[in-house]
């Protein structure tokens, strides 16, 4: 195996297959990267038997080959060269590198051992990288962090046709996102259930691409089963993933949203956000932040009678009749964070019951319900 | 009862035990086979009650040291993994006995205690869906190393299992594993396998002569990694002959320290003579894996490289330290089958003996000395090892038993 290539194009691709090598890899070859050299193109592969990662890049093959090398190592070694053309070239149980005038000697594992990446499932589609990243970082804020409920550390990932429907809860809040894409069949119908932290550390890596093609089994073809996949072209290179899914019942979340709503509220977003940074200040661990809406007016309140107290109102558009709730400052935060939209809509049922969080683009406008962020109120002592 | 071949073949005397798990994998595939056909439109699946009830998503293999848990359980893995169930020739085979077949997760601890975090990381796992099309399979080779944390952990997972998830825990008794760990487990009790069963397959192996695979078998008393050891190891056959010349060097009291002494050493000598070219490989790998190339060249080093050289010193020093007792605790097991065929030929008893080449000491001893004294030795030996186990200084342990086993009629 000998080749040369463009040293940013090597160190971007190592950097992103790097990634998802293991920190503490559970056999000494998953620590490697497989180096493919092929006709005028080079593949570089990891896997660490939950997610893999492959990038084709273009390359002056002069001997076509293959090795595997420590990947972190690799990514050193790769950040760290000057902006020259690298040479690289396999020989005998060792990998140099070659750089102008810098030259590391890399030990080779045996890539006979280096198991096979899975294939990607075949079932897919198209959305665009921005879109994507977007929608799943909106989700993403409200899936849970505990490993001892897997399946609530997930993102559910529901295609009908063209419609695309993301949803996680941790059981305090729950957020849906919406979009469309473009189906391969449009008669698709597929679920899936994603790692939270890899879909979105996986979303971003795609956002400044043009398009992301999500990959998934229709269930009974055999192939990628347990598995979803993502490709995108990204950095001028050709990207793909594949992550294992987490098999579990989601929960029924449709139906938590509250068919009617007896108090409907609009407050400018970033107001609302600073006036819950500052009363949070005094919320003591784990207590609720209280929110009263009523007389055209938004206050917040949070503190103890005897320790520090702070309140703050500020302007609202309420329709319906007065009512007082509390909520988690931190999860009220976030669900006004994912919004992205300047003015919040909060409709409320009673103030035990869960609240809804639209975004709206201004105080007049129709709330957007591609993004729903169902949050649960926490009881207030008196 | 058909001919026990494939991945079956080598475990020894468990006939029953295979029998069950047979039909557990062919449920499985069974299982597979009509999920594949319901998906793909082909009708309703046919019902399958026999098959199901074949397979369950948690085992618990329980059976007395060196009677083959961690093999009956990889051989169980590699059979679900397997398109024949076990052919023992295929890539899922051979990756699920040597433990790296992406779907076969294998956890064994040379700590003393399986923590939480490490049980943690494998219900993280065991809620995933398997990476190939069958079944992800989870091995707890300790199961009686769990802390209580890291068994309520687990226990979460056994009773929500994911679908394509089998658990295999595995202990030396049902005793010790948590009972309510236990209860959600089908149980399997593997027996201590007979002798002429060990022998043959230490022939066939290893092509040693019938004379030591008899030999090691019966010194072995059915524990099927010690036998091989003593089958192929010189020194393995040496350090058992010295710990059994131990009852005739009890002749005053410091006979019994001197022996006391060298009893602890010979296990410390195991111990180096197992861990050092284990210890040396693993470094190497480690620093292989994460590319150093050399030794003391100016080769690249990654950053991590320290931090991961000195965990992997760590679990090696305790390593050391649980092989340090498990060659001690042997060398008791070995003393104790000793005294116990005084014992046999004492109370005239027509059992084999495990020390048959010693059979003149023993019967010289069991004419000399009474049964209840014969069963007082036994006991002293036994009352040291629950001493170690319970973390008395093993050399203050071991002096006290060696007094206890004086016999008076020597004094
Ligand atoms: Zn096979």
């Amino acid at each position: 195996m000998k080749f040369r290539v463009d040293r940013d194009v090597l160190a971007d691709a190592v950097a992103w297959v790097a990634r998802s090598l293991p920190s503490r890899p559970s056999l000494p070859v998953l620590a490697g990267m497989l180096i493919d050299a092929r006709d005028g193109e080079l593949l570089l592969s990891g896997f660490d038997y939950e997610t893999s990662a492959r990038v084709q890049v273009p390359a002056e093959v002069t001997s076509e080959g293959s090795a595997l090398v420590s990947g972190r190592l690799l990514a050193d070694i790769s950040r760290s060269l000057p902006a020259q053309p690298v040479d690289l070239t396999a020989d005998g149980g060792k990998v140099v590198v070659t750089c102008r005038s810098a030259r590391f000697t890399v030990q080779t594992l045996p890539v006979e051992d280096y198991p096979e990446l899975p294939e990607m499932p075949t079932a897919s589609g198209i959305v665009k990288g921005d879109v994507f990243a977007n929608a799943v970082s909106q989700v993403a804020v409200a899936a849970g962090r505990d490993d001892m409920l897997p399946v609530l550390t997930g993102v559910r990932i529901e295609i009908e046709g063209s419609a695309v429907t993301l949803a996680a809860t941790d059981r305090y809040r729950l957020a849906v996102r919406e979009f469309s894409w473009t189906p391969e069949k449009p008669d698709l119908s597929a679920t899936a259930l994603v790692p939270a932290r890899v879909l979105a550390d996986t979303a971003k890596a795609f956002a400044s691409g043009s398009d992301v093609t999500i990959a998934l089994a229709v269930p009974g073809s055999g192939t990628g089963e347990g598995l979803v996949g993502f490709a995108g072209i990204s950095g001028g290179t050709m990207r793909r993933t594949t992550t294992r899914l987490l098999d579990g019942e989601f929960p029924k979340y449709r139906t938590l949203f509250p068919p009617e709503q007896q108090t409907v509220a609009r407050v400018e977003t970033a107001p609302l956000v600073e006036s819950l940074k500052r009363v949070a200040l005094v919320a003591e661990r784990n207590t609720p932040i209280r929110l009263t809406l009523g007389d055209g007016q938004a206050t917040l309140e949070a503190g103890s009678s005897d320790e520090a107290q702070a309140s703050e109102s500020i302007e609202a558009a309420i329709e319906g009749e007065s009512l007082t709730i509390g909520f988690n400052p931190q999860y009220l935060l976030d669900g006004l964070g994912a919004l992205e939209a300047p003015v919040a809509q909060f409709s409320f049922t009673q103030p035990t019951r869960p609240a809804v969080l639209t975004g709206l683009a201004a105080a007049d406008a129709e709330p957007n319900t591609d993004y729903r962020y169902l949050l649960m109120p926490v009881r207030l002592q008196n | 009862m058909s001919e026990v071949s494939g991945v079956w073949a080598d475990l020894v005397g468990q006939e029953p035990t295979v029998a069950v798990l047979r039909t557990a994998a062919r449920a499985a595939a069974a299982r597979l086979a009509a999920e594949a056909a319901k998906s793909a439109g082909e009708g309703a699946a046919p019902s399958q009650p026999a098959g199901r009830s074949g397979m369950t998503h948690a085992w618990l293999i329980t059976g007395p040291p060196g009677s083959g848990r961690s093999n009956t359980a990889r051989a169980f893995a590699a059979a679900l993994q397997c398109e024949r169930q076990g052919c023992g020739e295929c890539t899922a085979c051979r990756t699920s006995l040597a433990g790296t077949n992406p779907d076969v997760t294998l956890v064994r601890t040379e700590q003393l205690s399986l923590r939480v975090d490490e049980i943690r990381e494998l219900v993280r796992k065991s809620a995933m869906s398997p990476v190939g099309r069958r079944w992800q399979v989870l091995v707890v080779e300790d199961a009686d190393r769990l802390t209580e944390q890291a068994a309520d952990a687990l226990l979460k997972s056994l009773e929500e299992p994911a679908d394509r998830t089998v658990w295999v825990l595995c202990a030396p008794t049902v005793e010790d594993a948590v009972p309510t760990i236990r209860s959600r487990c089908r149980l399997l009790v593997l027996r201590t396998p007979p002798t002429t069963a060990v022998a043959q397959v230490l022939q066939r192996r290893y092509a040693v002569s019938p004379d030591l695979a008899v030999f090691a078998a019966r010194a072995s008393q059915g524990h099927i990694g010690r036998a091989r050891a003593l089958a192929t190891q010189e020194e393995v056959r040496a350090r058992r002959e010295q710990v059994l010349s131990v009852p005739s060097k009890l002749r005053d009291l410091a006979g019994c320290l001197t022996a006391a002494a060298s009893l602890v050493e010979l296990a410390a000598e195991e111990a180096r003579a197992a861990t050092a070219e284990l210890d040396a490989t693993e470094k190497a790998e480690l620093e292989r894996a994460l590319g150093v190339t050399g030794s003391g060249g100016r080769g690249p080093r990654p950053r991590q490289l320290q931090a991961a050289q000195k965990e992997l010193e760590d679990q090696q020093k305790v390593r050391a330290k649980r092989l340090q007792r498990d060659a001690l605790d042997r060398a008791l097991l070995d003393l104790v089958a000793f005294y116990r065929d005084v014992l046999v030929v004492a109370l005239g008893a027509s059992a084999e003996l495990v020390n048959e080449e010693l059979r003149d000491d023993i019967e010289r001893r069991a004419h000399a000395n009474r049964p209840e004294l014969i069963l007082r030795q036994i006991d002293a030996i036994l009352a040291c090892r629950d001493a170690i186990a319970a973390n008395v200084a093993p050399l203050l342990a071991v002096e006290s038993m060696t007094i206890a086993l004086l016999e008076p009629t020597r004094r």
